[in-house]
């Protein structure tokens, strides 16, 4: 999946471990969905357009 | 309330289990994540020398007592599994994943490579201390060193 969350963490100037603390999980993690390795579960993907007060289909996109 | 026991709450406070939080050289090392998983499997190494200690100084027990004796291990051997569940259920995940992916590898390694073992030694080849297949302790080694192997594959796919 393509997702935004590089630039929605980029426009609050939080580090990666810094949005890893938000939501609960590694910075691995986080590294791995922004680098589109790794797509988040629903509940993390739900977290993360909770925190960042945003849709989900905003922040996620299906590929083609 | 089975769910309780699989999943904890991560939050700031109680931030994700990853493998690193276990490992003392990781450098993010945590005593209290530990002491969470391992405690358990420290009491059941130590019952087992106990143990066994006692079985050789004292052959004339009755098989009552030799049976619960040589079977308390157990006891802590089954907490030290819910202290794993427990952790299992606490990672991070992306380690979960990961680690998913590594014991399926090491699992599924350590089937073929007993299959191996047996199927030469019935052909009549020679293998030394696997001569009559792949005992517990080779099987443990086997499976140990396919984890690693597996865990290092699948942490560098998502690195």
């Amino acid at each position: 999946m393509k997702n935004i969350l590089r630039e929605l963490r980029a426009a609050k100037k939080w580090s990666q471990g810094d949005l890893a603390g938000e939501l609960g999980v590694s910075r691995q993690t986080i590294n791995a969905i922004e680098t589109e390795k790794y797509d988040p579960s629903l509940p993390l993907a739900f977290d993360i357009a909770r925190l960042f007060k945003r849709p989900i289909e905003e922040i996620f996109e299906a590929r083609a | 309330m089975t769910s309780n026991l699989y999943s904890t709450p991560v939050s700031k406070q109680n931030p994700p289990n990853t493998l690193e939080s276990v490992l003392p050289c990781s450098g993010h090392y945590s005593l209290k994540k530990d002491l969470r998983l391992n405690f358990w499997l420290a009491v059941a190494g130590m019952v087992y020398v106990i143990d066994s200690e006692l079985a050789k100084r004292h052959p004339e027990w009755s098989v009552a007592m030799r049976t619960t004796t040589a079977l308390a291990p157990l006891v802590p051997g089954l907490l030290y599994l819910r202290s794993c569940m427990r952790f299992v259920g606490g990672l991070d995940e992306l380690q979960r994943r990961v680690q998913l992916e590594a014991w399926l590898f090491a699992a599924i390694g350590t089937v073929i490579v007993g299959t191996a073992v047996s199927t030469l030694g019935s052909s009549g080849i020679r293998l030394g201390v696997l001569e009559h297949g792949l005992g517990v302790g080779p099987a443990f080694t086997v499976i140990l060193i396919l984890w690693l192997v597996g865990s290092a594959f699948a942490n560098r796919r998502f690195r």
